[in-house]
Formats: structure tokens, C-alpha cells, sequence
């Protein structure tokens, strides 16, 4: 196994003269990190335990569909074994940089929570009260907990756009996007 | 001169009024989209797959080509006004664009980085134009085990070199070969790690997870890190006036130049893409800058126009071995296959025999894509930073949206869309803790092809492994996969030296 690269002495590599340099920053990250690993780890040995049960028809002489499984399970458990022990040494993954990511502030779990919990509240309204509804709700309920402010003018902007999209989406370029019980019978905007 | 004329037929295409739109269309919406902060190409096209699904092929590629280049385009944009680098391949581009900028050169920043990417695209694409048939009529002669050598190639290359962690890369990889194999096994037809779900049956769709990764999982991951206050956009001077004085080209077009002799035939191996490519050609210009050294990293023109030309040139390069092979190189080009198979088109060496018309048509919209790409970036430069103030609240709001949207038109299913909210947190994760997301998509297209050419090769040769390395092609293929790791470990190292 080729080493992990080394991490430059310092922490992550603070390349933006103007914040205050992130340096001093010890890793609390850690756990969750770890858990990400083992979980690569445990993943790797249930595909080892699951391809033995698939089942291999007699008719195939040479390799079946449970090789390539084998090989999968063997390379996951190796990589998550390797970021344990890496993890354990205390050598960390870099999270991802971006532009609108600040490299000072600590994850808002809150907020992760909050995005998740809207998606999923989406999915079930689709066919409760009709796609445009459930996108109006997505959007304005996502910017809402992004920040932004008055939430009104965030519903109202997320009502407009779900309903541009269904009249261009379902009523111009045929997608059967479901307009929902309250707009039954509008004919612009049937799929 | 066979291929010449089935080119010209290509134009006759593309030049119809009504596909000459369709790529006007390409162009804005990419440049639009790839300006927005951390939207990269890849994702550009992922959420903008749902557009094109009731397009009639030939018009969606020739959207996609559009988009393609439109996002490179935009990206460069963005990285030279903001005041944070975003989309990897024109990090370097952020450093002096950005100097630049913030030195009221703005204008000539932006000039030169359009320019030389409409000149080095040209270049590329007509390398392209020649390349790809004979790379084409090359790779019909490829058995089984010369195909999976090259996929072993690709998964080594993009698992190792895409991200800045081997094992965390490895352990991506994996993962997606994984999502691969859930469904049923195409040789045998038994069910494998369907957890006797049906609607697992037939696969996780990849858009699904392309979508959940590059659009819910950054969103949510810069969600959870969002960046607050006002966003500081650098003003660009107005009048054209201001773009490039005489110096400015004379100081362009030898980087423009070299750019594009470096971007291309890094695009074309599988070297980790346009990063690669931006870098050397950023340290190429350095080392050549000679008395003006010094300006570097302070806002040299040279270290805009060169990396800026190597990025595009890379992108066409990309385009061989993923038209010619099938064989995608980086996570934008594993998108594009998945656009092509969405249409039922497979990428590789019968594609230009099967499809010419076709491909004949991307690629002369490559062509007429760069030529709008130079005349609408420059004048429409105002717009640009427009799109650029968006507040963040409505953009990752919108980009959630889009992706809901593109995951619940594959099947109007709502369990798409949940198996995307869960694909966006693996996303949110992996970016949280370093796992680069892009060789997860490249193993999970592959993974598939991988397996069934080894088992067409093993069946051929009885199960003798050594039918696997015997080739002259195979063998080669293992030995370059040393030389290219060793390369490119060291490449990445420098990389972050410099960075540092």
C-alpha cells in the first residue's frame, strides 16, 4: 500500500493570506472520521459474507458472479483498514474546500439535519399535494434554513419557481410531473 | 480524407438554424451554471441532464457539448472575480486571475482566459478530429483482456490521482464498484445485493447517484460550513477597450500556445485530467517567465493564459479515449457517458462506425461551441457577475431543487428521489472527510464494463489467468500503470509543495 500523503506540517494549508491562519486548530474530527472508516470496513466484509450466498447457476465453468463481488469486498476492507490505522496515527482526511465554504466555522449539524429532514418531507409531499407544492417547499424550506430572511418572500419565491418549472417542464416539454389535486383540470399544466 | 468529409458533414448539422440554438442554448446555460460558485463541470451537467430528456439525441449532445465547454468557461470566470478558488482545474487560474483582478486587470484576466481557451480549444479539437479515428480504428483491433487492462488503468489512475488521499481514493473507488454491482448479474442473470428489493433489480441509476453526489451532497456540505455576509465580487472595468493592451498579447500567445501542447495529451491519458494538466503548464510558464519570475503569484498574465489554454485543451483531449474507448478519465467525463447511455449510445470503438453522424455532430459543435463561447463571454462579462452576487440561501436551494427534479423524472418515482437524499449524505460525508467523490461515479460506470470483460476473457481462455497479460497491449497497459502511478504521486506531491 502506497503511503497516505503526508499532511504539511502546520494543518491544512492555509493559502488565504486574509482569515486569521487556521492552524491552531487540533483534530475533533476524529470520531466521526473513524466511524466512516470502519463502516467502509464493515461494508467490505458484508459483501464478502453476502457474495458467498449468491447463487452461481452450473452452467458457468469459468468465473461467476460471485468473483467480482470477492474482489470488491477485499479491496474495501483493505482501504477502510489502512484509513483506521491512518486515522488512529492521527493522520486525517482534508475536508473539501469551495468558494462558499468558510474554513473557520465548525459543521452546523443543525443545519445537515434540517436539509435532510426538508428532502425527505419533499418526497412525500410529491404526490400528497403535487409536484409544484412539494418544490415550493423544498426551496423555500431549504433557503429558509440557509438563511434566508423574511421566510416569506422565500416560500413565496420557491411557489413561483415550482410552478415555472411544472409549466415549462410538465406543460411544454411533456415531463409527468403530477400537478397535484389543487390544480387538477389545468390543462397548461398536465404532463 | 473520408473522415474530412464526414466532418463537413458534421457542420452541415450543426449549422442548421435549429441545432445552431440548441448549442446557443449549451453554451449560455453552462457558462451561466458554471459560473455559480461550486457548481464544476461535472455537476453542470448532472443537473442539467433532466433538460435534455426529451431531446432527440443529436440535440441533446449537441446541448451537452455546449455545456461541456460552457462550464469551463464559466468556471474561470468565477475563480478570477471571486476571491476564493472553487472548481479544482482552475485553482492556479485563482491565484494570479485573481491578483490580477484585485490589481484592477480584471478585464485582461478574463480576456486572456477566454481567449486562450477559444484558441487552445480550437487546437485540441482539431487534434481531436484527427485522433479519434485512428485511435478508433485502433481500438477495434483490442481483445477482452486489452480492454480490461485499460480498465484497470483508469480505475488505478482515478482512484489514486483524483483527491489528494490514496486510500480514501481506493476506498471511494471501491464503494462505487459496489453500487455497480447491486442488480442483476448480466452474464448469469442471478441477483446480486439486491436485498430483495424489486426495484433494485434493475440497478441503482447512475444519474441518481451523480445527481446525489455532486449536487445534494455539496449543497448540504456547504450548507453545513456556509460561508455568511456579504459576498465580495472584484468590479471589472468597463469598455473593450481595457481588455488586452498589445503588451498583454504579446505576453499571451507563446503560453496560449504551449498551453495547449500540454493540456491535450495530459487530457487524453488517464493522469488525472485538467488539474494535472493546469498545473504543469502553470509551472512550465514559471520556469519560462525568466526576468518576470517574480510577478508570479502576484498576477502574471503568463499564469493566467497558459493554465487557463491547458484546462480547455485537456477537455477536448478527455474526449478521445471516452469517445473512442468508452473509457472516461474524470468525473465530468464519466457524466457524459451517462448522458450518451441515457440516449442508448455506448461510448467506444464502434461508436464512430455505429453513430458517425453523431459523433461527427459534437464534434463540429466543439467547433462553433468555442467560437459563441469567446464572443458571448467577453461582452456578456456584466451578466456573469450578476449571477455571480446570487444570494447563497436561493442557490443551494435551487441546486437541491434541480436535483430532486432530475432524479424524479428518470422514473417519476418518489424512491428515486429518497435513494438521492441518502446517495447526498453519503456525498455530504465523503466531503466532510476527505474521500474524493469523483472516483465512486468513474467505479460505478466502469465497474459493470470491468467485470464483464474479464469474465468474456476468462471464458475465451478457459479460466487461464495468464490469457489476462499474455497481449503485447495488456502487458504494456500494466507496465504504464507503475510508470503512471510513480508520475503522478510525484506530480501531486509538487503540487501541494507549491501550493504550500
Amino acid at each position: 500500500m502506497a503511503p497516505d500523503a503526508p499532511v504539511p506540517p502546520g494543518g491544512p494549508t492555509a493559502e488565504d493570506a486574509p482569515p486569521p491562519p487556521g492552524a491552531v486548530e487540533p483534530p475533533p474530527r476524529r470520531w466521526g472520521e473513524l466511524v466512516l472508516a470502519l463502516a467502509t470496513t464493515a461494508l467490505g466484509v458484508y459483501v464478502l459474507v453476502a457474495a458467498g450466498s449468491i447463487t452461481v447457476p452450473g452452467s458457468s465453468n469459468t468465473l461467476g458472479p460471485r468473483a467480482f463481488p470477492y474482489l470488491v469486498g477485499g479491496m474495501l476492507v483493505a482501504a477502510g483498514v489502512v484509513l483506521v490505522v491512518l486515522i488512529l496515527s492521527g493522520r486525517t482526511g482534508q475536508e473539501e474546500g469551495g468558494e462558499d465554504v468558510d474554513p473557520s466555522v465548525r459543521t452546523d449539524w443543525l443545519t445537515v439535519v434540517l436539509l435532510v429532514v426538508i428532502l425527505v418531507v419533499h418526497v412525500f409531499a410529491i404526490n400528497a399535494v403535487g409536484w409544484p407544492f412539494a418544490a415550493a417547499l423544498l426551496f423555500g424550506g431549504a433557503a429558509v434554513v440557509l438563511g434566508a430572511r423574511p421566510w416569506w418572500r422565500a416560500a413565496l419565491a420557491g411557489l413561483v419557481l415550482g410552478l415555472v418549472i411544472q409549466v415549462i417542464f410538465g406543460g411544454l416539454l411533456g415531463l409527468s410531473l403530477p400537478a397535484g389535486p389543487l390544480l387538477e383540470g389545468v390543462p397548461f399544466l398536465r404532463g | 480524407m473520408d473522415n474530412f468529409s464526414a466532418l463537413i458533414e458534421g457542420f452541415a448539422t450543426v449549422l442548421h438554424p435549429m441545432y445552431l440554438l440548441y448549442a446557443l442554448f449549451g453554451v449560455f446555460v453552462g457558462t451561466a451554471v458554471g459560473v455559480l460558485p461550486g457548481i464544476g463541470p461535472a455537476m453542470t451537467i448532472a443537473l442539467l441532464l433532466p433538460l435534455t430528456y426529451s431531446l432527440e439525441p443529436t440535440a441533446a449532445i449537441i446541448v451537452f457539448a455546449g455545456i461541456y465547454y460552457g462550464g469551463m468557461y464559466g468556471g474561470s470566470t468565477t475563480s478570477i472575480l471571486l476571491n476564493t478558488p472553487g472548481e479544482s482545474a482552475s485553482i492556479v487560474t485563482a491565484i494570479e486571475g485573481n491578483r490580477m483582478a484585485r490589481a484592477g486587470r480584471g478585464a485582461a484576466a478574463l480576456a486572456t482566459a477566454a481567449i486562450g481557451s477559444f484558441v487552445a480549444g480550437s487546437i485540441a479539437t482539431v487534434a481531436l478530429t484527427f485522433l479519434a479515428p485512428v485511435v478508433a480504428g485502433w481500438a477495434v483491433q483490442l481483445g477482452e483482456p486489452d480492454y480490461f487492462a485499460l480498465m484497470v488503468v483508469a480505475f488505478v489512475t482515478v482512484g489514486a490521482l483524483l483527491g489528494s488521499s490514496v486510500p480514501r481514493g481506493l476506498a471511494s473507488l471501491s464503494l462505487g464498484l459496489f453500487l455497480g454491482l447491486i442488480g442483476t448479474d448480466t452474464l448469469t442473470g442471478q441477483q446480486r445485493f439486491t436485498f430483495g428489493v424489486p426495484n433494485l433489480a434493475d440497478g441503482i441509476d447512475v444519474v441518481v447517484v451523480a445527481v446525489g453526489l455532486f449536487a445534494v451532497g455539496e449543497a448540504v456540505y456547504v450548507g453545513s460550513r456556509m460561508r455568511h455576509g456579504p459576498i465580495r465580487v472584484i468590479p471589472v472595468e468597463k469598455g473593450w477597450r481595457t481588455w488586452m493592451k498589445r503588451d498583454d498579447w504579446r505576453r499571451s500567445w507563446k503560453p496560449w500556445l504551449r498551453g495547449a501542447a500540454i493540456g491535450f495529451p495530459v487530457g487524453t491519458i488517464p493522469a488525472g485530467g485538467a488539474d494535472v494538466a493546469t498545473f504543469l503548464s502553470y509551472a512550465a510558464e514559471r520556469r519560462l517567465a525568466g526576468p518576470r519570475r517574480k510577478q508570479f503569484g502576484k498576477g502574471a498574465i503568463e499564469g493566467v493564459a497558459g493554465p487557463e489554454a491547458a484546462n480547455n485543451a485537456a477537455a477536448s483531449g478527455v474526449l478521445v479515449p471516452l469517445l473512442t474507448l468508452g473509457l472516461p478519465t474524470t468525473a465530468t467525463a464519466a457524466i457524459i457517458i451517462v448522458a450518451f447511455q441515457s440516449y442508448g449510445i455506448q461510448p467506444g470503438p464502434m461508436l464512430l462506425q455505429n453513430e458517425s453522424s453523431l459523433v461527427w455532430a459534437l464534434i463540429a459543435s466543439l467547433y462553433v461551441g468555442n467560437l459563441m463561447l469567446v464572443v458571448l463571454n467577453l461582452p456578456l462579462v456584466g451578466m456573469w457577475v450578476k449571477v455571480l452576487r446570487i444570494p447563497r440561501h436561493y442557490l443551494y436551494a435551487g441546486i437541491l431543487l434541480f436535483g430532486a427534479l432530475g432524479s424524479y423524472a428518470l422514473n417519476f418515482a418518489p424512491v428515486d428521489v429518497l435513494l438521492l437524499v441518502l446517495i447526498g449524505l453519503i456525498g455530504f460525508f465523503m466531503r466532510r472527510y476527505g474521500y474524493p467523490v469523483a472516483p465512486l461515479v468513474v467505479g460505478m460506470i466502469l465497474g459493470p464494463m470491468a467485470e464483464d470483460r474479464l469474465r468474456r476473457s476468462l471464458a475465451i481462455s478457459q479460466g487461464d489467468l495468464s490469457y489476462l497479460v499474455t497481449s503485447p497491449f495488456a502487458a504494456t497497459a500494466y507496465a504504464a500503470i507503475i510508470v503512471l502511478l510513480a508520475v503522478g504521486i510525484w506530480l501531486k506531491r509538487r503540487e501541494r509543495a507549491e501550493e504550500a
